[in-house]
C-alpha cells in the first residue's frame, strides 16, 4: 500500500494549481473584464472615501452659486439648482448606491440560500410550497413589487434595501435549488456520503462549495442590477429620502433643466453608465471564467 | 390537459398576487380619510367634509366595510369588469384608466420590438456570416454595451444627445410623433443587444448543421442555402424571445414613461402606488401580472405549434407518450418528425 502511494506522489509533477487560481488566470486574460474591474475598484474606493475626498458635504448649499457650469473654480463639475457641488453629490451618491446594492445582495443571498437549500435538499411538500411562493413572486412583473413596497413603507434607505432584496431573492433561490438537486447525484457528494457525512453536514460541506460558482456569477450581475434599481426607484420619486443624494434623485431634480443646463444630469449619467458597463464586463469575465470550466 | 393546468395555475397566481398587494396596502399607515389627504384626489372634499359626509365619501368608494369584504368586492368587480372609481381620478373608473393608458404603453413596446427586430436581425445575420470580421466583433461589442444599459439610462443618454446637444427632439411631453421617437429607441436598446447576440448564435448553430453540408454538396449556392434553409430555421426560436420581450417591455416602460412624461399605464401605476390609490393600484397590478402570464402562455403555445417535434409529440395520446417515456424511446417521435423537415430543407 505505502509503495503505491509514494509512486503516485512521485508521478505528480508539482502541486497543481488550484481551481480558483486557474479561473483567476482565465479572468485576467479577458482585457475588457480587467478594465471593468479597475473601474469598479476605483468607483468603490471613491464611494468608500467620499466623506474625505469630496470637496463639500452633499447637503452644503451654495447661495449665489446656483447652476454653475462645469469647470467653474472650486466646482469642477458645476453646481445644481441649490448651488450644491455636483462632484461631491455624485461621490456620495455612489456611496449610497453601493451600500444599498451590497446590503441588498447579501440579504438576498442569505434568503435564497435558506430557501434554495431547504427546497433542494428536503424536497417533497416543503419544496412544493417554497416553489409555489417563488411562482407568485415571479408573477409580479419587473419592478412592480419593489415600487409597491417603497410606496407602502415610505422613502428610506431600508425600505429601498428591502424592496431590492425581495425583488432579487427568487431567481437566486431557484438557481440554488437546481444546483442542489443536480449535485445530489454527483460523485463527490456520493463520496462525502460514503465517508459518513449526513444531513446538513453533507449540504454545507459538500454541496454549498460546489454551488458557489453560479452564485458568484449571479452576484456579479446582481450588485449592478441593484444599483440600477435603486436609482430607478429614485427616478420614480421612490428612492432614499432627501437630502440623501442618489444618482436617480440627481437625475430627477435636474431633468427639467436638461436643455438649458445639461451638466446637471450629464455627469451623473456619464459616470453611472461607465460604472454599469464596467460591471457588465466584469460579470461577463466571471461568467466566462466559470463556464469554460463546466463544459 | 396541459393548457387547462396552466390556466388553473395562472388563476391561482393572480389570486396570490392580488392578496399580496392587498395585504401590503392594508399594512400601509393611514385610514381612508388619511389616504385621501395623501392622495390629493378628493383632498378638498375629505378635509372639509364633516364626519357624516366623510362616511358618505367612504361609502361611495366602498371603503366603509371591513378590509376583507372590500377585497372580495374588488375581486368580484375585477372579474366582472367593474373595479369602481379611482381615488385619485375621481371621474374615471379603473377600467377606463387602463383602457386609456395601456394602449400608450403597448404602443411604445410594439414600436420598440419592431425597431429591435429591424436593427438586430440583419446585424446578427451579418455577424454570423462574416464571423470574426469587424462586423462580428463590432456588433458583439455594441451588444455588450447595450446589454448593460437599461432603458432609462439609454433614454437619458439619448436625451442628452438629441435634446440637449442637437436640439432635435423634445425631452418631455406627449403631443405628437416627435415625442415617441426617443422613448421607443430607449426601450429598444437592450432588446437590440439581446436579439443581435441571439440571432448570431442561432445562425451560427444552424450553419454547422448537417443539412447545410448536404445542401452544399448538392451544389446549392451560399445565398440560396442561407435564404431557404438557415434563416428559416434560425428565425423560429425568435418567437420565444420576442413574446416575453414584448410583455417585459409593456410592463417595463414605467421608468421611461416617468422620465419622458408619457401618460402610459406604468406612470399611472407609479402614481397610484405613491398615493395609495387602492383600486387603481390593484387594477393595474393585476392587469400587468395577467398580461405577463398570458404572454408567456401564448409563447409556449406558439412555440409548440411551430416546432414539428413538439407538434408530433402532442399528437401522441397521453398513454402512448407515457409508454414511450417508460420504455425510454422518447427519441422515436422526435426523429420521425425531423425527417420530413430535413427532407423539405433539402
Amino acid at each position: 500500500m505505502t509503495t503505491v502511494e509514494t509512486n503516485e506522489d512521485a508521478a505528480l509533477p508539482s502541486r497543481p494549481r488550484s481551481e480558483w487560481s486557474r479561473r483567476w488566470g482565465r479572468f485576467l486574460r479577458n482585457r475588457l473584464a480587467v478594465l471593468g474591474l479597475v473601474i469598479v475598484v476605483v468607483a468603490c474606493l471613491a464611494a468608500v472615501t467620499a466623506p474625505w475626498i469630496a470637496p463639500y458635504h452633499y447637503a452644503t448649499l451654495g447661495p449665489g452659486d446656483e447652476f454653475l457650469r462645469t469647470g467653474s473654480p472650486g466646482h469642477p463639475m458645476g453646481t445644481d439648482i441649490l448651488g450644491r457641488d455636483i462632484l461631491s453629490r455624485l461621490l456620495y451618491s455612489l456611496r449610497t448606491a453601493l451600500f444599498i446594492a451590497i446590503v441588498a445582495e447579501l440579504l438576498s443571498l442569505i434568503l435564497s440560500f435558506a430557501v434554495g437549500l431547504l427546497a433542494g435538499y428536503k424536497g417533497g411538500k416543503i419544496d412544493q410550497w417554497l416553489m409555489a411562493g417563488t411562482d407568485v413572486m415571479f408573477a409580479f412583473p419587473g419592478y412592480l413589487f419593489a415600487v409597491l413596497l417603497v410606496a407602502v413603507l415610505g422613502r428610506s434607505t431600508w425600505a429601498v434595501i428591502l424592496a431590492l432584496t425581495v425583488g432579487s431573492w427568487v431567481g437566486l433561490s431557484r438557481l440554488l435549488r437546481a444546483q442542489i438537486l443536480k449535485m445530489k447525484s454527483l460523485e463527490f457528494v456520493e463520496a462525502g456520503r460514503a465517508m459518513g457525512a449526513t444531513g446538513w453536514t453533507l449540504v454545507i460541506r459538500y454541496m454549498v462549495p460546489g454551488a458557489m460558482g453560479p452564485v458568484l456569477v449571479s452576484s456579479s450581475f446582481g450588485i449592478p442590477a441593484n444599483m440600477l434599481a435603486e436609482s430607478g426607484l429614485a427616478i420614480l420619486g421612490l428612492g432614499v429620502a432627501p437630502p440623501m443624494p442618489s444618482v436617480g434623485t440627481m437625475i430627477n431634480d435636474g431633468y427639467q433643466f436638461v436643455q438649458s443646463y445639461p451638466h446637471l444630469i450629464a455627469w451623473p449619467v456619464a459616470v453611472f453608465v461607465l460604472i454599469m458597463l464596467a460591471f457588465t464586463w466584469v460579470g461577463d469575465g466571471v461568467r466566462d471564467a466559470f463556464d469554460v470550466d463546466e463544459s | 390537459m396541459f393548457i387547462g393546468r396552466r390556466i388553473a395555475r395562472m388563476i391561482l397566481c393572480l389570486i396570490a398576487v392580488s392578496l399580496l398587494t392587498w395585504i401590503l396596502l392594508q399594512l400601509a399607515p393611514g385610514d381612508f380619510a388619511g389616504i385621501q389627504e395623501v392622495g390629493g384626489g378628493t383632498v378638498g372634499l375629505a378635509q372639509q367634509a364633516s364626519a357624516e359626509q366623510q362616511s358618505g365619501l367612504a361609502a361611495r368608494y366602498g371603503a366603509d366595510i371591513p378590509g376583507w369584504q372590500q377585497y372580495l368586492t374588488f375581486m368580484v368587480g375585477a372579474v366582472t369588469g367593474d373595479m369602481g372609481p379611482s381615488y385619485r381620478y375621481t371621474h374615471m373608473t379603473v377600467e377606463q384608466i387602463i383602457a386609456h393608458a395601456f394602449p400608450i404603453s403597448a404602443g411604445l413596446a410594439i414600436g420598440a420590438v419592431v425597431i429591435a427586430v429591424v436593427v438586430a436581425v440583419p446585424l446578427g445575420i451579418l455577424a454570423a456570416v462574416r464571423r470574426k470580421s469587424i462586423w462580428d466583433t463590432g456588433t458583439m461589442f455594441v451588444a455588450t454595451l447595450g446589454h448593460g444599459l437599461p432603458n432609462y439610462l439609454a433614454g437619458l443618454v439619448l436625451v442628452l444627445i438629441f435634446s440637449s446637444a442637437l436640439n432635435l427632439l423634445p425631452p418631455f411631453g406627449w403631443r405628437g410623433p416627435e415625442n415617441m421617437i426617443l422613448p421607443m429607441i430607449a426601450l429598444a436598446v437592450s432588446p437590440i443587444a439581446m436579439l443581435a447576440r441571439y440571432v448570431r448564435n442561432s445562425v451560427l448553430e444552424n450553419l454547422r448543421e448537417e443539412y447545410v453540408v448536404a445542401a452544399k454538396a448538392k451544389g446549392g449556392r451560399f445565398r440560396t442555402i442561407m435564404a431557404r434553409h438557415v434563416l428559416r430555421n434560425s428565425m423560429m426560436p425568435l418567437v420565444t424571445v420576442i413574446g416575453p420581450m414584448f410583455a417585459g417591455l409593456a410592463t417595463g416602460t414605467i421608468f421611461v414613461e416617468s422620465i419622458f412624461g408619457i401618460p402610459g399605464l406604468g406612470r399611472y401605476f407609479t402614481e397610484a402606488a405613491a398615493q395609495r390609490d387602492m383600486p387603481l393600484l390593484m387594477g393595474s397590478t393585476l392587469f400587468f401580472a395577467a398580461l405577463l402570464m398570458v404572454m408567456n402562455l401564448l409563447v409556449d403555445l406558439v412555440y409548440a405549434l411551430l416546432d414539428p417535434r413538439v407538434r408530433a409529440s402532442l399528437n401522441l395520446t397521453a398513454s402512448e407518450s407515457d409508454v414511450a417515456a417508460k420504455a425510454g424511446i422518447t427519441a422515436g417521435p422526435v426523429s420521425r418528425a425531423q425527417t420530413p423537415q430535413s427532407e423539405a430543407a433539402l
